[in-house]
């Protein structure tokens, strides 16, 4: 199978490839996995609380060319996001975005997933802390 | 990998196949006339009715296959070389469908996800759904694998990343390699305890059919593509963890 140059560009020069202190408050860690292929996705998101801006975000991830691009197209996109913003971001969108071919589509419904894995983590972080800039509507 | 089951599935589903011998016109068996012995079209039916079987995952293999010898040898397509062109093709079908099914339902786990097709579960779509019906909710997708595992699987990559390099760079680290080997025989018993366990879910399985209790029938089936998720995790790594020990 044939991947997209913009698979291939992710997957040769991945972005924010990486990983923050999951015990920081300000931070979310989503791990999630895809049991059809075995991937498994980490993905961690730096808040600044006063503005709920995701100021960074980092990835590990263990499984293929598409399930690597799409995550690291993940963290450059929920950069500069609100977590609200950022929980917009579908799957159809990073499959449209990399080309994915219908038998990856499952790769960019991990990279949805582990986006909000992480922020419901940070949100459950905020909640013990600041309950009410934590909700979302 | 997954099994083209689709279209015995979907022909199973759209009626029933003639039940009488298209020769004497007697009443039919799935195979040959009871009657007159002649070959019979293939039926469109699931692999279960194809034995005759009842759709239970606790199946006797020896006699299943006793049964496959004996139906390869009557639909042999060589006996049918007088036969008109008809029942020569009709042979050639059936023993084709006969290998599919034996194939499929001697294997315990063949045998499991087909079932699971049947009762419409689609192992490759269980992910995309329960992400879209998380976006929807507004909640947190549950993880279709468990979080310790997810876990076990991510850390256990880590290692063998760094092994990977240790060996590029020409570097011996044999705390790590003995890390390793300690991770894969737990693996590795833990894939062994999976069998144990998924017979457990068979056995839930066929006493809610037995009970035709759709409420039961449905909890075994979810046991069982849970187990199967975990089960194809734990298998690739210690295919990874083989490979990268170079053993």
């Amino acid at each position: 199978m044939a991947y997209s140059d913009k698979v291939l560009d992710h997957y040769s020069n991945p972005r924010n490839v990486g990983s923050m202190d999951k015990n920081s408050n300000e931070v979310g860690t989503g791990l999630v996995g895809a049991p059809e292929c075995g991937d498994v996705m980490k993905l961690q998101i730096k808040v600044n609380p006063q503005t709920n801006i995701i100021e960074d975000a980092k990835f590990k991830t263990f499984g293929c060319g598409s399930a690597i691009a799409s995550s690291s197209l993940a963290t450059e996109w929920v950069k500069g996001k609100t977590v609200d913003e950022a929980l917009q971001i579908k799957n159809t969108e990073i499959v449209k975005e990399l080309a994915l071919p219908p038998v990856k589509i499952h790769c960019s419904v991990l990279a949805e997933d582990a986006i909000r894995a992480a922020i419901h983590d940070w949100k459950a972080k905020q909640g013990a802390a600041k309950p009410v800039a934590a909700e979302a509507k | 990998m997954t099994i083209d089951t689709s279209k015995t599935i979907a022909a199973a589903g759209s009626g029933k196949a003639t039940a009488s011998c298209w020769s004497c016109g007697e009443m039919r068996a799935a195979h040959f006339c009871h009657a007159c012995g002649k070959v019979q079209p293939p039926s469109p039916v699931d692999y279960f009715s194809f034995f005759g079987m009842p759709r239970r995952l606790n199946v006797d293999v020896a006699s299943l296959e006793r049964e496959f010898y004996e139906l390869s040898r009557k639909l042999h397509p060589d006996l049918s070389a007088r036969a008109d062109k008809r029942e020569q093709e009709w042979s050639l079908e059936q023993s084709s469908l006969l290998n599919d099914a034996y194939r499929t339902l001697k294997d315990p786990i063949k045998r499991t996800q087909y079932l699971l097709r049947l009762e419409g579960v689609e192992l490759e779509e269980q992910s995309k759904t329960a992400t879209e019906k998380a976006r929807a909710s507004g909640e947190v997708k549950k993880q279709i694998v468990p979080p310790d595992l997810l876990e076990e699987v991510f850390e256990l990559n880590m290692q063998l990343e760094e092994l990977r390099m240790n060996q590029k760079m020409g570097e011996d680290d044999p705390t790590l390699v003995k890390d390793l080997e300690g991770h894969r025989s737990r693996l590795e018993k833990k894939y062994e305890e999976l069998a144990e366990e998924l017979k457990s879910h068979w056995n839930q399985w066929d006493k809610a059919l037995d009970r035709h209790s759709n409420e039961e029938q449905r909890a075994a089936l979810d046991h069982m593509v849970d187990l199967l998720n975990r089960r194809s995790y734990i298998r690739n790594l210690v295919q990874d963890v083989n490979e990268a020990l170079g053993n």
